[in-house]
């Protein structure tokens, strides 16, 4: 590893001046992406900001038809907590999926959505259920916040506050996991609110998540699997790799967005 | 690991101005991401410094650039190879073709990429996105460049 000075800030507004001071900085929100890539030193940023003692930063609550997740709520905390459980249960359930227990006793929902992985799973939930990111500046809708693979609409010393998720009527998401990672090697999240359908995939888009148009149209007809049959999405600009071909991913998204649908209307999965 | 790449784009200039474009240091320093420095070695070569970031990663590389198989206005071959320290190396080409066609010019490429050490072991997964988003990135940035409304 190479060295770096550590910050500790306690408010966000030392945090957001720390940042915009220092245009190298990096942000420590869990870590579990950047800290194993500095210690193999294919990133060396001169400060470290970790952002564990920001008052306010963490925390689910409910407020009517939203529920709202700070930024550095871990991943295990949204898994366990009744009100997200109640709330939106195909959320926490998700939670419960990401890495392993040391990823998700660390790794935070801020930390997730602002590093956009193309393979992480919070980017699909985001997408596939409208949320809107709150920043120290803005409120960013998830369509325009992942703007392609680890890039979003972040500015450079703008920092998530935290995340909120309108509550569905029926949500669901199915992720085919690649084994040894844990990462989606495609992950579909559905989701029906009044007469608004959302299906969102990651994993499997050379250029991080996106939303599938045609089978939220088919599923506006009737939110079943059956309005699926038969649906796939084209292998152009699917990823391809030792894991699996561009062909087999998109195979995939059809697959599991009909296993998402059964399961959000609460049929087993066919 | 080696990777192939392909595409195309229709520029809005003459065959002159995109192969005169293509052969301008300053145009092409400007288009390769993160390119921080790119000097004149000769005729045909550069020495070249650029950051590669990709998500958690960013990792400098020097190395040199050079144009191999010049055949103006129709196209070259643009090489380059990088050092990367403990991230590994990268090296690739991308053979440039440009044809008049519909009062302006059609651009195809064929990248060839190799990545090796750390960077392509760890980083299996993304590579072939990330390798597909810089040869995209850099022919955007270049179509930027020969569009009449930019200087």
């Amino acid at each position: 590893m190479y060295a770096f000075t550590f910050h500790r800030p306690q408010t966000l507004r030392q945090a957001a001046s720390l940042l915009a001071k220092n245009e190298e900085a990096k942000l420590l929100a869990g870590g579990h992406s950047l800290l194993p890539t500095m210690k193999l030193r294919l990133a060396g940023p001169p400060q470290l900001i970790d952002l564990s003692l920001v008052e306010g930063l963490a925390g689910i609550e409910q407020s009517g038809r939203s529920l709202t997740i700070g930024a550095m709520t871990r991943h295990n905390d949204v898994n366990t907590s009744p009100v997200a459980q109640q709330a939106i249960p195909a959320l926490a359930k998700v939670a419960g999926m990401i890495g392993d227990p040391a990823v998700r006793h660390m790794g935070t929902i801020g930390g997730s959505i602002a590093n956009n992985d193309p393979n992480a799973d919070y980017p699909a939930v985001c997408l596939g259920l409208g949320a809107t990111i709150i920043t120290n500046k803005r409120r960013i809708k998830a369509d325009d916040f992942f703007t392609g693979m680890f890039s979003t609409a972040l500015e450079p010393a703008e920092i998530i506050t935290k995340v909120s998720f309108p509550i569905p009527k029926k949500a669901a998401y199915q992720k085919f996991r690649n084994q040894a990672s844990r990462f989606a090697l495609v992950g579909v999240f559905v989701s029906k609110r009044g007469s608004e359908i959302r299906v969102a995939v990651t994993g499997a888009g050379s250029n991080g998540v996106f939303r599938v148009t045609s089978f939220e149209e088919a599923l506006k007809k009737r939110f079943s699997p059956k309005s699926l049959e038969g649906m796939s999405i084209p292998a152009d600009g699917m990823n391809s790799d030792i894991h699996g071909s561009a062909e087999y991913r998109a195979h995939l998204v059809g697959v599991l967005a009909r296993r998402a649908v059964a399961e959000a209307i609460g049929k087993s999965a066919a | 690991m080696a990777m192939t790449m392909t595409g195309e784009y229709q520029l809005p200039a003459s065959q002159q101005t995109v192969w005169d474009k293509l052969n301008d240091p300053a145009v092409l320093k400007a288009c390769i991401p993160g390119c921080e420095s790119l000097d004149k070695t000769s005729d045909t070569g550069f020495a070249a410094v650029a950051t590669i970031k990709i998500g958690p990663v960013k990792a400098k590389f020097k190395g040199n650039v050079s144009l191999s198989d010049l055949d103006p206005p129709n196209g070259y071959k643009i090489s380059g190879q990088g050092e990367g320290g403990v991230a590994g190396f990268a090296k690739g080409g991308a053979t440039v073709k440009l044809v008049p066609k519909d009062g302006g010019t059609l651009l195809s490429y064929t990248v060839e990429a190799q990545i090796g050490g750390k960077l392509a072991q760890l980083g299996q997964r993304l590579i072939n996105g990330a390798s597909k988003k810089i040869a995209d990135d850099f022919f955007a940035n270049f179509a930027n460049a020969v569009s009449p409304r930019s200087p």
